[in-house]
C-alpha cells in the first residue's frame, strides 16, 4: 500500500516456542487513531513492543514512513510508547521525567524547560513538576507518561491501556484530551484497550484482535453495526448467536423453526432486538438486572440461554417466571463464520 | 506472666551471648596490667593507644583497608552487570551460574584459601597480594551479586526499555535509570562486602607470607608471641568501627532491606 505511513507485513511474533501472533498484516495512514482492541492475552501489548523495537519479530517487516524498521535499534525509531505500567523514572521529577529524552537530545536548557512546561501544561500537571512519581496518584502518573512521551514529537505514538486507571470523570476528560493532542499535532497513533466503548468513542479505526489474528478491522460505525464475525458479533454486543439452517435455529440440544428463511451460517441479534411477551419460542427467566434505560433478562430456553431487554417502562418478569419471545428478520445480522 | 517472663529470660540470655563477649573484650583492653585478665586489672586507657603505636598493626590495618575497598570495588564492578544480565535477561543456565558465584561461601575458607596456595601462588608466582586481593575479591562477589539483585528485582524492567524509546542506549539506560535507583542497594553490598572482607580469617591465613598480613592474622599471631591487652584493645576498637558503619548504613539506607 502506498498511503500506509506504518505497515506491518506477515509479521510473526513468539515468546521462546510460544507463538502469540502467527501472521499479522496491518495497514496505518499517516495522522490516524487506531484503536488495537481486543480481550485479554490476546497480543496486544506484544504487537506495541514489536512496532517499538522492543522485540524481534520471527519473521516478516514493519515499515514506518517508507522506511524498513525491522532492524532498526529501538531508539532510532523515533516511535513513542506509553507503557500499561507507565514506567516513570522514580529517581527522577516529574518535570525531569518530561525532559528525559530532550536532555538526551542535548537541546538548550532554555528550550527543554519551554516544551516541557508547555507539555506538563496539556496534561495538566505543570503543578506537580517538582514531585517525585512515588508521590503522585496513579492517574497523574498516566498523564506523566503521556506528557513524557508527547514531548519528543514521536512519529509513532503507541499508547498501551492509555486510560485503565483513570476516575470515569478524569478518563472522559483524558479521553478529549487525547483526540484534541491527536488532531492538534497529527501525531499517528495506536491505543490499546479492552473496553470496546473507548475504541468506539475514539479512534478513527479499530482493529479488532483475537489470539493474535485480526478479526476485523473497520472504522467504529463498521464494527458496532456490521460486525463479521462470531467473535466480533459478541464483543460488539451481539450476545444471541445461533446456528442456523433455512428456517430452522439450532440450539446446542434442540432445532426449532425460525419465522422465516436465512441463507447465511449464522444469525445474531442485540438483547434488545428480541421480541419479548410475543412469539414461538418460550423459557424460564433464569436473570433479571434493572439497568437504568431497560431491563435485562437471561432467558433458559429449548435452543439455549437467550439474553434479551426490554424498555424500563414495559411490564417485568420475575426470576422463575415462563416468558415467550421470538427472534425478528429484522435486526439479524447474519453471520458467516 | 509465665511466658513474658520466659521471653524476657531468653531475650536476656541471648543479648548476654552477643553483648557480653564484647564487653569482656572492651573491659580486658582497660586493663592497667600486663596481661589480658577478665576482669581488668586496674584501669587505664594505655593499651588502647598502644594499638596505634605497633607498627606490624598500622602496616596490617593498611593491608586490610586496601583490601576491603579495593576488593569490594572490584567484586563490584564484576558483580553489579553479572547481576544485571541474570535479573533481566533471558540467560542460559542462569541458576548455574548464581551457584557458581556463590561457590566461595559455601566452600569453606579453608580449601578456598589452600586451593588459591597451591593453585596461584605457588605455581604461577603470583605476588600473596595480588592472591589476597583476588581471594577476597572472589570472596565479596556473591555478596555483591546477591544484594545487587535483590534491589534490581525491586525494580521493574520496563523503565529500561522507556529510556531505550526516549533515545538511550542500552547501556545508558543502565547508567541513567538503573545504577541511580540501585544506588542504595550498591551502597548496602559494599558496605557488606567491605565488613566481610576487613573480618575475613581463615582464607587469608593460607595467604599470608612474611610481611604481608591482613590484621585479623596480624592480631593473631601478635596474641602467640605477647598476650598483652592490645589485642583485646585493638578488637574493640575495630567492633566499635563496624558498629558505626552498620549503624551509619541503617540510617541512611535502610540497609537491613537488603541482607
Ligand atoms: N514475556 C513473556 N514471555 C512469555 N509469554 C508472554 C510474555 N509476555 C506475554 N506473553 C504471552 O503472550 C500472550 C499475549 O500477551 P500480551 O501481553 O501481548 O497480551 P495483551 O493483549 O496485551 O493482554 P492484556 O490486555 O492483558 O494486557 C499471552 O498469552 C501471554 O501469556
Ligand atoms: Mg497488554
Amino acid at each position: 500500500m502506498s498511503n500506509a505511513f506504518v505497515s506491518l507485513q506477515k509479521l510473526s511474533l513468539a515468546y521462546g516456542s510460544n507463538i502469540v501472533v502467527p501472521e499479522l498484516d496491518l495497514d496505518i495512514v499517516e495522522g490516524e487513531l487506531i484503536a488495537l482492541l481486543g480481550p485479554s492475552g490476546c497480543g496486544k501489548t506484544t504487537t506495541m513492543r514489536a512496532i517499538a523495537g522492543l522485540m524481534a519479530p520471527q519473521s516478516g517487516r514493519i515499515y514506518i514512513d517508507g522506511i524498513d524498521m525491522t532492524r532498526m535499534p529501538a531508539n532510532k525509531r523515533g516511535i513513542g510508547l506509553v507503557f500499561q505500567s507507565y514506567a516513570l523514572f522514580p529517581h527522577l521529577t516529574t518535570f525531569e521525567n518530561a525532559a528525559f529524552g530532550l536532555r538526551l537530545k542535548k537541546l538548550p536548557q532554555a528550550e527543554i524547560t519551554q516544551i516541557v512546561e508547555r507539555g506538563l501544561r496539556a496534561v495538566g500537571l505543570d503543578r506537580l513538576a517538582d514531585r517525585k512519581p512515588a508521590e503522585m496518584s496513579g492517574g497523574q502518573q498516566q498523564r506523566l507518561s503521556l506528557a513524557r512521551s508527547l514531548v519528543m514529537q514521536p512519529k509513532v505514538l503507541l499508547l498501551d491501556e492509555p486510560l485503565s486507571n483513570l476516575d470515569a470523570r478524569l478518563r472522559l476528560e483524558m479521553r478529549a484530551e487525547l483526540q484534541r493532542v491527536q488532531k492538534e499535532t497529527g501525531i499517528t497513533m495506536v491505543f490499546v484497550t479492552h473496553d470496546q466503548s473507548e475504541a468506539l468513542a475514539l479512534a478513527d479505526r479499530i482493529v479488532l484482535m483475537n489470539n493474535g489474528i485480526i478479526e476485523q478491522i473497520g472504522t467504529p460505525d463498521e464494527l458496532y453495526g456490521a460486525p463479521k464475525t462470531k467473535f466480533a458479533a459478541d464483543f460488539f454486543g451481539f450476545e444471541n448467536i445461533f446456528e442456523v439452517e433455512g428456517n430452522t435455529i439450532k440450539g446446542a440440544a434442540q432445532s426449532l423453526p425460525l419465522g422465516f428463511e436465512s441463507t447465511s451460517k449464522y444469525l445474531a441479534w442485540r438483547p434488545g432486538a428480541i421480541d419479548v411477551g410475543v412469539g414461538n419460542f418460550s423459557g424460564i427467566v433464569r436473570g433479571s438486572a434493572f439497568a437504568g434505560e431497560q431491563r435485562e433478562y437471561i432467558i433458559e430456553s429449548k435452543i439455549g440461554q437467550v439474553h434479551a431487554a426490554t424498555p424500563a417502562a414495559d411490564p417485568s418478569y420475575k426470576i422463575g417466571e415462563e416468558i415467550v419471545f421470538d427472534f425478528p428478520q429484522d435486526h439479524s445480522l447474519p453471520l458467516a463464520r | 506472666m509465665s511466658s513474658k517472663w520466659t521471653s524476657r529470660i531468653i531475650i536476656g540470655i541471648t543479648l548476654t551471648f552477643l553483648i557480653g563477649p564484647f564487653l569482656i573484650i572492651i573491659l580486658a583492653g582497660l586493663s592497667a596490667g600486663d596481661f589480658m585478665t577478665f576482669p581488668p586489672d586496674g584501669i587505664s586507657l594505655k593499651w588502647y593507644l598502644k594499638v596505634f603505636t605497633v607498627e606490624s598493626f598500622r602496616a596490617s590495618f593498611a593491608l586490610s583497608m586496601f583490601l576491603a575497598v579495593f576488593g569490594t570495588i572490584a567484586a563490584l564492578i564484576l558483580g553489579i552487570p553479572a547481576a544485571y544480565a541474570i535479573s533481566r535477561y533471558d540467560i542460559p543456565y542462569a541458576e548455574t551460574i548464581k551457584t557458581i558465584v556463590a561457590a566461595p561461601i559455601i566452600v569453606p575458607g579453608i580449601i578456598v584459601g589452600l586451593a588459591l596456595l597451591r593453585y596461584l601462588v605457588v605455581p604461577l608466582g603470583f605476588t600473596v597480594t595480588l592472591a589476597l586481593f583476588l581471594a577476597h575479591t572472589a570472596l565479596v562477589l556473591p555478596y555483591a551479586v546477591r544484594v545487587v539483585s535483590s534491589s534490581l528485582n525491586n525494580l521493574r524492567g520496563d523503565m529500561e526499555e522507556a529510556a531505550v524509546l526516549l533515545g538511550c542506549s542500552r547501556i545508558g539506560a543502565f547508567m541513567r535509570v538503573v545504577l541511580p535507583n540501585i544506588q542504595s542497594g550498591v551502597l548496602a553490598a559494599f558496605i557488606l562486602g567491605f565488613v566481610t572482607s576487613f573480618n575475613q580469617v581463615p582464607v587469608s591465613l593460607f595467604l599470608s607470607g612474611p610481611g604481608v598480613r591482613t590484621l585479623p592474622i596480624d592480631m593473631l599471631s601478635y596474641m602467640e608471641m605477647t598476650y598483652d591487652p592490645s589485642v583485646a584493645a585493638l578488637s574493640a576498637l575495630l567492633a566499635f568501627l563496624s558498629v558505626i558503619i552498620v549503624f551509619v548504613a541503617e540510617k541512611f539506607l535502610g540497609f537491613s532491606r537488603y541482607v
